[in-house]
């Protein structure tokens, strides 16, 4: 492979990457931000956010894509943490409480959410985003109506002033930071959210574990090709629905670690873009919609947040105003989904396209793609 | 041969898969019912009035700390509040006045959020000296009893209620 064929070969498998350090690194300048600042939000920000990204990944292990379904896993963390906040339970103590109330709804979100993907075998992506608007739904309908007034809630600062229904935004005080500040490192003038880290380090290495057990074996061929896998006795469907709901399940515990950091939830709409910034960040990060990996996680919530801290300050240096940043953050994220999803379908077709041409050999001069994948679950919208 | 053994242990292991099961959804519940007992968090009223009784008569200057947290220095008058957390607490006071200490450990009830410990009470040995507090009772109680007297002084009253906010959240 010559030198150039090679640099292009990187520079499109890498697109995302070098394009977004590349964006970051030139907005730093402008934004006035000191680098040992950008550096704290960066590590506050990997605490809150590596979790929920890392439930991204075993979806994609089994050929399901970006699982925009994940959702439906935040709207069961909230309510956990709506219970903790009810019954006035206080430290990490209320984050356990909550995760154990979120993790049945989370299992049964799951395996709906499953269920349904099996049925839209090739286009998991976008049934599982239109599905987290259906769930959210009957979340609203839960937390608007049902609490308060079916179930009874005892702290009536928490209830709507009609006397059912949860206020709009709910004060996680009695939570706040509460895993983060267990043990909170300092070195070299940085905090360090240690337990938290830990808690994300003890997920790398159970998908690292789980990568190399029998089911998650049977995710990898499921994930590669579903006939052949079906042939070979893998219980296709079943090890789908079970890919799902552990993403649903991590899903719920992220969105806990996640609201925990913040101290703050949005009753209705925390969750509405919790799938969509877990898949840009791990898009950033060059992963694709058939393959992720734990360094994707990490190297994408790095570049994103760096990103999403400067562009705001950048945003008000450069054009003004504070608020044309804000929009480039909504704009990269879409992008970032936009762009990767393009060059996804890209080398899709490029790579059928060599294989054709691999198979008629070189006489037959250069092929011209028709838009098929090659094989396996591509093509996922 | 191979298929009466199999036939006899397949009920065999699903019953030991339910008892697994079943136990397993009992330790669920129970680190549930445990996290709810330690995590449960109280308001403590720490009060030092005189009884309306003249029973006993507010002390004159103390310093208060419950479970070791940070310990604040009281007047006649004053009211104040700790956040405890789980049921069983201990309550340390030391009165300036000849600086002697009182130790004394209480328990609150579950779902009780708010007690109120009557200080000069408890100094005085008579009991009840922690009792549970509702704010409509207060309410009611001070109404009847007409407006407060001109050095009583609420440092602070019950809070930590989350407030209806419509502010956006940060930014993730």
């Amino acid at each position: 492979m010559s030198a150039q064929k090679k640099l292009s070969t990187l520079f499109s498998r890498y697109a995302v990457v070098i394009i977004f350090v590349i964006i970051t690194v030139a907005a730093i300048p402008p934004s006035g931000l000191s680098i040992k600042y950008i550096l704290q939000e960066i590590i506050t920000r990997l605490g809150r956010n590596s979790f929920l990204v890392l439930a991204l990944l075993l979806p994609i292990y089994a050929g399901m894509g970006l699982n925009f379904g994940m959702t439906l896993g935040a709207m069961a963390g909230q309510i956990g943490l709506i219970f903790a906040v009810n019954y006035g339970i206080a430290n990490w103590q209320g984050l356990v409480f909550a995760l154990l109330v979120g993790l049945p709804i989370a299992v049964l979100l799951g395996w709906v959410c499953g269920l349904v993907m099996n049925r839209a075998k090739g286009r998991e992506m976008v049934t599982g985003y239109i599905l987290a608007f259906f769930i959210n739904g009957i979340y609203q309908f839960f937390v608007m109506y049902m609490l308060g007034s079916v179930i009874p809630m005892g702290n009536k600062a928490i209830v709507l002033s009609r006397g059912y229904g949860i206020r709009n935004t709910l004060n996680l005080e009695s939570v706040r930071q509460s895993l983060d500040n267990i043990v909170m490192l300092r070195v070299a003038g940085f905090s360090i959210p240690l337990v938290t880290f830990i808690i994300i380090a003890l997920l790398c290495i159970f998908v690292v574990w789980f990568k190399k057990t029998k089911l998650g074996q049977d995710m990898r061929a499921v994930g590669q090709d579903m006939a052949v896998a079906e042939s070979a006795g893998i219980p296709v469907e079943k090890t789908r629905i079970v890919a799902i709901i552990i993403s649903t399940v991590l899903a719920c515990a992220g969105q806990i670690i996640f609201l925990q950091n913040m101290g703050n939830l949005a009753t209705y709409n925390a969750h509405d873009q919790t799938g969509f910034f877990a898949v840009a960040a791990i898009l950033v990060g060059g992963a694709s919609v058939t393959n992720a990996s734990i360094a994707n996680v990490f190297v994408g919530v790095m570049l994103l947040h760096a990103m999403f801290v400067v562009s705001p300050l950048a945003g008000q240096k450069l054009f003004g105003s504070a608020m044309i940043g804000e929009y480039f953050r909504q704009f990269i994220g879409y992008g970032v989904i936009a762009l990767s999803l393009v060059l996804y379908a890209w080398r899709t077709r490029k790579a059928a396209a060599e294989a054709r041409l691999s198979l008629r050999g070189a006489r037959s001069g250069p092929a011209k793609g028709n838009g098929k994948p090659a094989a396996g679950n591509g093509g996922q919208a | 041969m191979n298929d009466t053994i199999t036939a006899k242990s397949a009920p065999q292991s699903k019953t030991r898969r339910r008892l697994v099961q079943g136990g397993l959804l009992v330790v669920y519940i129970l680190i549930m019912v445990l996290m709810i007992f330690t995590g449960r968090r109280h308001t403590i009223l720490i009060d030092n009035k005189d009884a309306a009784d003249g029973s006993y008569s507010a002390i004159n200057g103390m310093e208060v700390s419950v479970d070791k947290q940070e310990s604040a220095e009281y007047y006649p008058g004053d009211r104040d509040r700790a956040l405890v957390q789980g049921q069983r607490h201990t309550i340390q006071v030391t009165i300036f006045d000849g600086n002697t200490s009182i130790e004394k450990t209480f328990t609150v009830p579950l779902w009780s959020d708010m007690m109120i410990i009557s200080v000069p009470k408890m100094a005085a040995g008579l009991e009840p000296w922690i009792e549970p507090f509702t704010m409509a009772e207060q309410i009611e109680e001070a109404q009847e009893s007409g407006p407060p007297a001109g050095e009583m002084s609420f440092q602070s009253m019950g809070g930590g209620a989350p407030e209806e906010t419509e502010e956006t959240l940060p930014s993730p």
